[in-house]
């Protein structure tokens, strides 16, 4: 793979890139539109695939945030169009990595020592990037070793490239702007954990203890004495990212088995420790020669608080939803229903939001589900089209918390389905006995 | 007070704490046991003093980076880069010193007179890495203009310097940022570029294309 360069560092320098790609857009609705004229039956998908390619080329380039927003909106399958997915899905893999130097100057600042200093081997050339960061190969008394480094100035960037990424957001999703601030702050803060590898290290640590238990899930040891402010030394888990894993054509069984260490490693983390790995994307997880499930990055993590986790999963995993009043009491203490809303309006949200999270809480209403069926994620795609066209929904609604727990499941949802896994959905159950 | 370090030292404490250079040096080898003669053996006047202070920092640089097992492998833009960061490592060392030391030196045209040394030894440096950088084709040949490639190296190492100089940031991270940054953009227009292929491109037609002016040879 092709170094990059220069990585735009300045809030000017990269402003110009986003103007650049919002130029770019603007040509191809312009290339669109003026084919379209001479060719009726011309779909927006070609369009929306030029879209995505010069939006990810953009980002790409931007790193660091910037790249984190791309793989996040990547992961929202049921908003985006398929081309936009399509590209975004890039981000998750591979992207341009630092000058060697830089790395190690990055160890002899915290370690006083060289990379080849500390370890038997050191790859200079990264293997993939971790989009704050980069991971290289190494290996210490006959160990390999995954050594993940962080880019310098990534914090200090955050919240400037979100408010760039702001009215790209806007234009893609079609919200408002006021309708992204609630949102925005809380994907901030999360950004902001992610660059701390102190708390990522001692996460990591927590975390796969507290899941050893979970059958056919791996976790690398992490080694804290090796690591630093910048700097995660972990163990190399071999194995394949979901697409290539795919290829090889796996058996059901296998595949069943992988897709039920998902499932029971998310549900545990949402129902018994209440903090889930918020970062589903099939580029933090391995499927292991063994066909077990590898587990390589905690760096978002999303704690659900009670007033929020109560009423969320009271609605999804009881028979709350057969009792209007107490629904629309549960939606009132989620923000999904606000004080000044009249009874048309309450009465509108009920209805949609019922939809929403019937539609949701499908794969809990029977002991197994069926994840390959395509019907499932029509119906949820099509949700998000109908509701995405409502003016209704222009405006902000529902706590922050929803952000990254819709997120969460959603990715989950949607790896699932990549993998067409039909899994036990009965193995973490909510715990919801404390009333409403 | 026998060596070279220690008078440096010694020299350094007294500017630091005194905030200006010591009055002459015969006041200057009396606070420390020596003659004049002795110091004289050393160092010929106080800027002397300071500019091997500044030949031994960039010289020590450039021994360490050399002495890296990765050295070898690195392209000549990561040899620059893995020089500034060694460098800018070694100055923080000094930091006190070499602010005020770049402060009495003032805001003169060209090179102040304690960095002569430093120019010296940075130029016979960055000259090593430019032709490495033409053999393998890493930098571009260009007529008049390949020789000026170690001044702007030059240039760039007085704007790192100085840029470190003012650098708040915490762990002078910025520091980093700007030697990244400012390394890679030098580094890539010594590249070839789409210019030279449009400049030989042009050449190329003024000869062959028929548009030869009429000229006689």
């Amino acid at each position: 793979m092709k170094e990059q360069d220069s990585i735009p560092t300045s809030k000017t320098e990269r402003s110009a890139k986003f103007v650049k790609t919002g130029f770019k857009v603007g040509g191809n609705y312009i290339k669109h539109y003026s084919k379209k004229l001479f060719n009726p039956s011309l779909t927006k998908d070609e369009l929306n695939l030029d879209n995505a390619t010069d939006i990810y080329t953009s980002l790409s380039e931007l790193k660091g945030s910037a790249l984190k927003v791309a793989q996040m909106l990547s992961m929202d399958k049921n908003i985006l169009p398929k081309a936009y997915v399509d590209q975004f899905s890039l981000s998750q893999y591979n992207a341009p990595p630092l000058s060697g130097p830089l790395i190690v100057r990055t160890f002899t600042k915290y370690f006083g020592k060289t990379p080849s200093d500390i370890f038997d081997e050191f790859n200079i050339k990264s293997t993939n990037a971790a989009s704050i960061g980069q991971v290289h190969q190494a290996s210490l008394n006959g160990k390999k070793l995954a050594v993940k480094i962080q880019y310098p100035g990534v914090g200090d960037s955050i919240s400037s490239d979100l408010k760039m990424v702001k009215p790209f957001a806007f234009r893609l999703l079609g919200m408002s702007q006021k309708e992204l601030e609630v949102y925005m702050t809380e994907v901030e803060d999360r950004l902001l954990e992610e660059t701390d590898y102190n708390l990522e290290i001692r996460r990591s640590i927590e975390f796969s203890e507290a899941c050893k238990t979970i059958d056919n899930v791996v976790f690398p040891t992490y080694y804290p004495e090796l690591s630093s402010k910048r700097i995660i030394t972990m163990d190399w888990l071999e194995g394949q990212h979901m697409k290539e894993f795919m290829r090889t054509n796996p058996s059901q069984e296998l595949r069943d088995k992988i897709g039920q260490a998902l499932w029971d490693f998310y549900n545990f983390q949402q129902h018994e420790l209440r903090a889930v790995h918020a970062d589903p994307h099939p580029g933090n997880f391995l499927i292991t020669p063994e066909g077990k499930l590898g587990i390589i990055d905690f760096g978002c993590i999303k704690e659900m608080p009670e007033d929020f986790y109560y009423p969320f999963f009271s609605l999804t995993s009881t028979d709350m939803l057969k009792d209007k009043a107490r629904t629309i009491k549960a939606f009132r203490s989620l923000e999904m229903i606000r004080e000044n809303d009249d009874a048309a309006q309450i009465e509108f949200f009920y209805r949609l939001y019922k939809e929403m999270i019937e539609l949701f809480a499908q794969p809990y209403m029977s002991s197994t589900f069926d994840f390959s069926k395509t019907e499932f994620f029509d119906k949820l795609y099509s949700y998000g089209e109908k509701i995405s066209k409502m003016p209704e929904f222009k405006q902000a609604r529902g706590v922050k918390h929803f952000i990254y727990v819709n997120r969460t499941n959603f990715g989950l949802y949607n790896m699932l389905h990549d993998l067409g896994a039909n899994v036990r959905t009965d193995t973490w159950y909510p715990h919801v006995d404390v009333a409403v | 007070m026998n060596s070279a370090e220690e008078i440096q030292s010694a020299y350094i404490d007294y500017v630091l704490t005194k905030g200006t250079k010591p009055a002459s040096v015969y006041v200057f080898a009396k606070d420390n046991n020596l003659t004049e003669e002795e110091f004289y053996n050393f160092f010929g006047s106080f800027d002397g003093i300071e500019e091997s202070i500044w030949t031994g920092l960039c010289q020590k640089a450039l021994t360490e980076v050399q002495n890296q097992e990765i050295w070898d492998q690195y392209s000549s833009r990561e040899k620059t880069l893995a020089f500034f960061y060694a460098l800018i490592e070694l100055l923080k060392s000094k930091r006190s010193f070499v602010l005020y030391s770049l402060k009495q030196s003032g805001q003169t045209i060209g090179t102040p007179s304690i960095l002569k040394g430093v120019k010296n030894l940075f130029e016979s440096f960055a000259s090593g890495l430019v032709d490495q950088g033409v053999e393998s084709g890493e930098l571009a040949d260009r007529r008049f203009l390949t020789s000026k490639y170690k001044d702007a190296l030059w240039i760039q190492f007085g704007v790192i310097v100085n840029f470190w100089a003012k650098d708040s940031s915490a762990g002078f991270e910025k520091t980093d940022e700007a030697i990244e940054k400012g390394i890679n953009v030098t580094f890539d227009l010594f590249g070839k570029s789409p210019l030279d292929s449009l400049f030989d491109y042009g050449k190329f037609m003024m000869n062959n294309g028929g548009m030869k002016p009429n000229v006689k040879f």
